[in-house]
């Protein structure tokens, strides 16, 4: 109201005082709503860019949410993994006490038979552990993709049918499946760096897996020993067949003495007829299947002892192989089940950050609330009664 | 004798203020009432030899407070705030269509791609397929909902609008009444209090729907004028009927005879009709355009990509909605050519919340002017032509120099969205394509992602990284065009032929890495594409902002003009309080002062009674001393 007004319409006052009581009302009204609702932003005008903080915020929190209960999925099928290939290498280390059992002299062609049937057991057992699936379904050890069942037993062995690799983590996710190539299909043969085989036809002289004596003198050839004998006398020549050079030759074979050459050395056993070969390539990878396979062919077709022993020998070194791998991606995945744990705090951390920014920006202040709301009812009150005393006073009450 | 002529005359006078007195009372409270005081001016005196001698007093005239300046200024200010809070009232509508949280629009779209998380997780799983189909459905709800709200509210100003009108055209022949009244009246030579007062009334009234300007003439008749267009001339009215224009906005038309002129909404400058067709013309049509946006941006971006996977049964993805077209320009009713013009969506995430003027120039140039904010674009060349995102072209026919179109591409987008799949199995998660480590690779580099990111010919064929020495790789490959000694970043994507490829790790020369056309057996558990989907809530699509983040800009720019509107609501309604304040110190009755007035009169006329009583006592006694 303008100072310089004198009159008062007396209409107009009550219009305006009433207007007055009515926007007092208003905003009691709205500050009760704020607080009963626990928000200062009950509708996107009361502060546009606050109401779309919160927005963001609960967008924010409705992904992590999200993002959580996808690691929850990613958490269950690590951790099957890893208690899969716990189980894998308890199975492994079972079949090879088989082995280790199978490698005794004394025992009989029924008896390996016997043990041939418990590894054929054992082996179809972990053969399952590698098809495992997680609760939903999905392989866990698909590697970057495969069939549902990524692990095939054909009439020539296991096939993993599925794309070698690891998918790695991300900021919020773990991969939900392990590297099936890396976990069962990569395990060197022979000794992990060469492979000694009988040539065909060759039946009565073995060896033992072979141990590397000088890495630097190795060349990474092919080569072949072949023994020869003329009247009681047995030698051998070494053969490098990738270069095709001689390496050594006319050597004198015994029995149980080493045959030593470019950083080589294997130790022979048997009794070798003219003509006999051993064949020597460098190591290459077979399956964790083609091990047991070959182990269990090892012990059940072996009918003599020397061959019953090259082939327990080299069986050991090639399960301890792939033991060495089942334990190296248990390894990974105990890696990314504690991955899982950091990223499930921090994505804890993050969405009480969040719910933090959410209430900052809409939630009201209670204390500060109340209290405005206890200012504005006392000043309603005075406001309704003043305005009554003055309404009383005219001076039509002292004309009689 | 005279004496009791003064008291005679003092009584009649008395009497009539005492009557002007109560009527102001019995008046306090009628809307439009101006407080009347009776004027009183003395008899001229008798000329005699003692000069002149007083013969009382008489009432010259009821006079009726009033200024002339404050009325005019308290009924614009009262037109303005009408405006601003009719335009208020109608923006806290349209506010309530945008809320936010769990019931809002925006978090059936977050629910929406979220729900893909659990695809990407199980992609088998039918139960996680359906879940998305029904998020989208509800999210296609949601925005169904919002539309038919908009249209609602579009319905609900449209017909306010027309009630408007009638009460315009009734009040504009009520004060062309008034002023032929008040013109005959003023011939009296007396002025018609009250008839000036109803047609004030009238006049207040009358601004409460549109603002006027008025010329008083001398007859006492007022002319009113919206804009400078003249609605009641004397006594006669002109007529006031609502217009479409091309482009959907209504302004007002006033017939005059045979002559309509338009009258554009933003030239008034108050009343409730200025504040429904701002909101109406503006409000409305930024939220529909808005809106429409965010529709059109999150249908065609999720298509895109939904079209680059592959389905549980093997099949290339189809649309996941509906794809929604934009309906042609509307042309202008000028025009002289027989073009139609159409648009597409050619970059959904270049897309303005705008409608589009099309102007024709010489040699087939032509101008866009984004109505949004007024930019101009001049094209030289024939059409199509890009802008926005969009690409405008000629449908049919041609198109003249000087012919116009109205282009809103959104206005009514968000009404259909729709999903376009069915069956969950058709939901395309998997990806067309699969990256391969070499077997003999020896560093640790792993395929950290790998999604399909827009549609491209090669897509599926077959590109080799060989890393070399010094950190690079070289890349072979149809479409690639086989760069060699491309610097390798860890987990910094790797684009060519429409994917996007993150490596991580650490290659060793000689590493390669293939990316190849997936293999068919594997795409059920693939999940390639349903991440890519998930992916979409950072693509940056709104004006730069993430898709999730879309609402709430949204919602804040609605939540602006409300917020606005109300401010402007509240200023100018204080201010028109204030003026009406000070209108009424003027012409308002004050009943304390009414009471001192009825005391005033009613001790004056009781003293010229006494007058009378002693002109009465003065005969007798002349009387008695006679007998």
């Amino acid at each position: 109201m303008s100072g310089n007004t004198i009159r008062l319409g007396s209409a107009n006052t009550y219009d305006n005082a009433l207007r007055q009581l009515t926007t007092r009302q208003a905003n009691m009204a709205s500050l009760q709503e704020q607080i009963t609702a626990g928000k200062k932003i009950l509708r996107p005008s009361d502060d546009p860019s606050g109401a779309a903080q919160a927005e963001r915020a609960i967008t924010r929190l409705a992904r992590v949410t999200t993002d959580q209960r996808a690691l929850e999925v990613q958490r269950n099928a690590v951790s099957s993994a890893e208690s899969t290939l716990g189980d894998a290498v308890k199975a492994a280390q079972d079949f090879r006490t088989l082995v280790v059992q199978a490698g005794n002299t004394s025992l009989t062609a029924t008896d390996r038979a016997s043990i041939a049937q418990q590894m054929t057991t054992l082996r179809d057992q972990i053969l399952g552990y590698a098809n495992e699936k997680d609760s939903n379904g999905q392989p866990l050890f698909g590697g970057l993709g495969s069939t549902a069942a990524p692990f095939t037993d054909t009439s020539s062995g296991v096939t993993f049918d599925g794309i070698a690799g690891q998918t790695s983590a991300g900021v919020a996710s773990v991969p939900a499946t392990l590297d099936g190539a890396a976990t069962w299909m990569n395990v060197p043969t022979g000794n992990g760096v060469f492979a000694i085989t009988q040539a065909a036809g060759t039946s009565t002289v073995y060896t033992d897996a072979g141990k590397v004596t000088d890495p630097s003198a190795l060349t990474g050839a092919n080569y072949s020993i072949a023994f020869h004998v003329t009247g009681s006398v047995t030698t051998y020549d070494v053969l490098n067949t990738t270069a095709g050079s001689t390496v050594q030759s006319g050597q004198p074979y015994t029995a149980g003495k080493a045959i030593a050459f470019d950083g080589l050395s294997m130790t022979p056993s048997g009794v070798p007829v003219d003509g006999a070969t051993l064949n020597i390539k460098p190591s290459t990878t077979t399956s964790l299947f083609g091990v047991l396979d070959s182990a269990i062919a090892g012990v059940r077709d072996a009918t003599m002892p020397g061959a019953v022993a090259q082939g327990v020998a080299q069986a050991l070194v090639q399960i301890d192989s792939g033991l060495s791998r089942l334990q190296s991606s248990r390894g990974t995945a105990g890696d990314l089940l504690n991955r899982v744990d950091d990223i499930a705090a921090r994505q804890t951390d993050r969405s009480i950050q969040l719910e933090a920014d959410r209430s900052r920006a809409e939630d009201i202040d209670q204390v500060k609330g109340i209290s405005d709301f206890q200012t504005q009812q006392t000043a309603y009150s005075a406001a309704l009664a003043t305005y009554a005393q003055i309404k009383k006073q005219s001076l039509f009450n002292f004309i009689s | 004798m005279s004496l009791l002529n003064v008291g005679a005359r003092a009584l009649l006078a008395n009497q009539i203020a005492l009557q002007t007195t109560g009527n102001n009372i019995a008046n306090a409270n009628t809307v439009g009432y101006s407080r009347q005081t009776a004027v009183m001016s003395q008899v001229p005196g008798q000329f005699t030899g003692s000069g002149y001698i007083g013969k009382g007093v008489e009432v010259s005239t009821i006079e009726r407070a009033h200024s002339d300046f404050l009325t005019r200024q308290a009924t614009q200010a009262a037109s303005v705030s009408s405006m601003d809070s009719t335009r208020a009232g109608q923006l806290a509508s349209l506010e309530d269509i945008f809320t936010g949280g769990a019931s809002g629009l925006g978090a059936s779209v977050t629910d929406m791609l979220n729900s893909l998380s659990d695809v990407a997780s199980t992609p088998a799983d039918i139960t996680a397929r359906n879940v998305v189909l029904t998020r989208a459905d509800e999210m296609a709800a949601r925005f169904k909902d919002a539309q038919s709200r908009l249209d609602d509210l579009q319905q609900g100003v449209k017909s306010q609008l027309g009630g408007a009108v009638k009460t315009i055209d009734s009040l504009a022949t009520r004060v062309a009444a008034l002023n032929e009244q008040i013109a005959r009246a003023q011939g009296g030579g007396q002025s018609p209090n009250d008839l000036l007062d109803q047609r004030d009334q009238a006049m207040r009234d009358l601004n409460q729907q549109v603002q006027t300007t008025t010329v008083a003439a001398d007859d006492g008749t007022m002319s009113v004028f919206i804009g400078s267009q003249p609605l009641v001339l004397g006594n006669s009215v002109a007529s006031l009927s609502l217009a479409t224009g091309a482009d959907g906005t209504q302004n007002l038309l006033l017939t005059r005879g045979n002559t309509a002129t338009t009258i554009q909404g933003e030239t008034l400058g108050g009343g409730a009709v200025a504040g429904l067709l701002r909101f109406q013309n503006s409000d409305l049509a930024a939220a529909r355009d808005l809106l429409g946006r965010m529709a059109m941006t999150i249908t065609t971006t999720v298509n895109a990509q939904h079209q680059l996977g592959v389905d549980l049964d093997g099949h290339a993805g189809g649309n996941f909605f509906q794809p929604i077209a934009i309906p042609n320009a509307l042309p202008a009713t000028a025009n002289t050519g027989n073009a139609t013009v159409g648009a597409t969506v050619t970059d959904a995430s270049a897309l303005a919340p705008a409608s589009y003027q099309l102007n024709f120039g010489a040699g087939g140039s032509l101008q866009v002017t984004r109505l949004s904010d007024g930019k101009s674009s001049n094209f030289s060349g024939p059409l199509p032509v890009q802008i926005d995102g969009l690409t405008i072209a000629v449908g049919t026919g041609t198109a003249n120099p000087g012919d116009s179109f109205t282009l809103k591409p959104y206005a009514n987008a968000a009404g259909q969205v729709a999903t376009a799949i069915g069956a969950p199995r058709a939901l395309a998660a998997a990806s067309p394509i699969e990256a391969r480590a070499g077997t003999s690779n020896t560093g640790n580099v792993t395929v950290s992602a790998l999604a399909p990111a827009k549609a491209d010919p090669n897509m599926t064929g077959t590109v080799t990284f060989t890393f070399t020495a010094g950190g690079t790789f070289d890349v072979s490959g149809t479409g690639t065009g086989n760069p060699t000694g491309v610097t390798y970043t860890a987990g910094q994507p790797i684009s060519f032929n429409g994917w996007n490829l993150t490596l991580k790790g650490t290659p060793k020369p000689g590493d390669t890495i293939t990316v190849q056309a997936a293999t068919p057996g594997y795409s059920r558990l693939n999940a390639g594409n349903a991440t890519a989907l998930l992916g979409l809530r950072d693509a940056a699509v709104f004006d730069g902002a993430p898709m999730s983040d879309g609402y709430a800009s949204l919602m804040a720019t609605v939540g602006v003009r409300a917020q606005s509107a109300q401010y402007a609501a509240g200023i100018s309604d204080s201010i028109a309080s204030n003026l009406e304040t000070s209108r009424t110190s003027v012409a308002g009755v004050n009943l304390d002062e009414e009471a001192a007035n009825l005391l005033k009169y009613q001790q004056a006329y009781q003293a010229s009674a006494k007058m009378i009583q002693i002109a009465q006592t003065i005969f007798d006694t002349l009387l008695q001393g006679m007998r």
